[in-house]
């Protein structure tokens, strides 16, 4: 798994700069109404900034907001594809009151 | 006899250019697939194979024993008569390369292109079936597993490749698979997962489903992604 990140070093890079954008909103506390937006926020600015890199991928998004309660959470992922194009990477981000784990998983279109 | 002397000193693994020169056809080692008699059958697959391949490797062949008869033909065609002048710098030429790989290379398979960007009709990516695979799995997996710190890491894992090995085996072929799955301890906590996807909405899709006991709770999704 760690061997993907590597190889997806330049996504990597450009995506998780991309989050310093994202999180600031987010400093205030765990808000069960409001998850629904932040989530929602997080994975649409996500993409759009994935497409904005113009790189020939699908892209896969996906976000876990959890509250912070002393509970465990592992997540785990495996994925049938081609290793030597498609590679994924995740963010995790946490303040005082919740978790949020970003994945995402660029799956190459060949053209 | 200019070019006799530079015949003696070409090294031996490439002789077979070299000894046809001499209109003597000697079976050669090297020239397994390409000796005098078959020459006319061994071309034809070779260039019905992969135009490519040989286009691309023709220099390489040239120096093994050239395209099977043609350079042959050159030279075996005026066997004690008048050499062509190019011939002998043919030799040259090929000497000079056999010094490079002395391996055979492995022949690539290049496959042909199918042009098909779309699944075919009834192929889709069908998000019910997957989902009650996933559901079966997760039940069968977790229905009397009680959560601990440590055994948690190991069993998420072998879950998210045991459930993408499942649904690998629902889900028509030309399809990447991503399986994510998430498992907590369940407290007085709540959590959301949301996940959003750039792709083609006719041939791609996902499907999700969870899982709750009273220690553990579990969320696994399988995204499918047409392989154009």
């Amino acid at each position: 798994f760690s061997d993907y990140t590597r190889h997806f070093e330049p996504l990597h890079f450009e995506f998780s700069s991309i989050y310093y954008y994202f999180f600031p909103p987010l400093l205030s506390d765990y808000n069960h109404n409001k998850v629904n937006q932040w989530t929602a926020a997080i994975v649409e600015q996500s993409l759009t900034h994935l497409v904005k890199l113009g790189k020939t991928y699908k892209y896969i998004v996906t976000c876990a907001v959890m509250q912070r309660s002393g509970a465990g959470l592992h997540t785990a992922s495996s994925c049938f594809w081609d290793t030597t194009t498609d590679g994924t990477c995740t963010v995790r981000w946490e303040n005082r009151t919740m978790n949020c784990i970003v994945n995402v998983f660029a799956v190459a279109i060949i053209l | 006899m200019a070019e006799q002397p530079s015949l003696e000193l070409a090294p031996s693994t490439r002789v077979t250019g070299v000894m046809a020169a001499d209109g003597t056809e000697t079976p050669h080692p090297r020239a397994i697939h390409r000796g005098s008699h078959p020459t006319a059958p061994s071309r034809g697959p070779e260039e019905g194979k992969a135009p490519q391949l040989l286009s691309r490797r023709s220099s390489m062949l040239s120096t093994l024993a050239g395209p099977p008869g043609s350079r042959r033909s050159s030279l075996g065609a005026a066997p004690g008569g008048k050499r062509p002048s190019v011939g002998p710098w043919l030799l040259h030429s090929r000497v000079s390369f056999s010094g490079l790989p002395l391996f055979q290379p492995i022949p690539e398979t290049h496959l042909e292109n199918t042009y098909r960007m779309r699944p075919e009709e009834g192929c889709r990516f069908n998000a019910g079936r997957v989902q009650r695979v996933l559901e079966g799995g997760l039940a069968g997996v977790l229905g009397g597993t009680t959560y601990s710190p440590q055994s948690s890491t190991v069993l998420v894992q072998s879950l998210a490749e045991l459930l993408r090995g499942q649904a690998k085996e629902v889900v028509p072929p030309r399809y990447k698979l991503v399986c994510h799955v998430l498992l907590g301890q369940h407290r007085q906590q709540s959590m959301l997962v949301a996940s959003q996807a750039l792709w083609d909405p006719e041939s791609d899709s996902f499907a999700s489903a969870s899982f709750s006991n009273a220690s553990l709770f579990a969320v696994a999704t399988v995204h499918g992604v047409y392989f154009e």
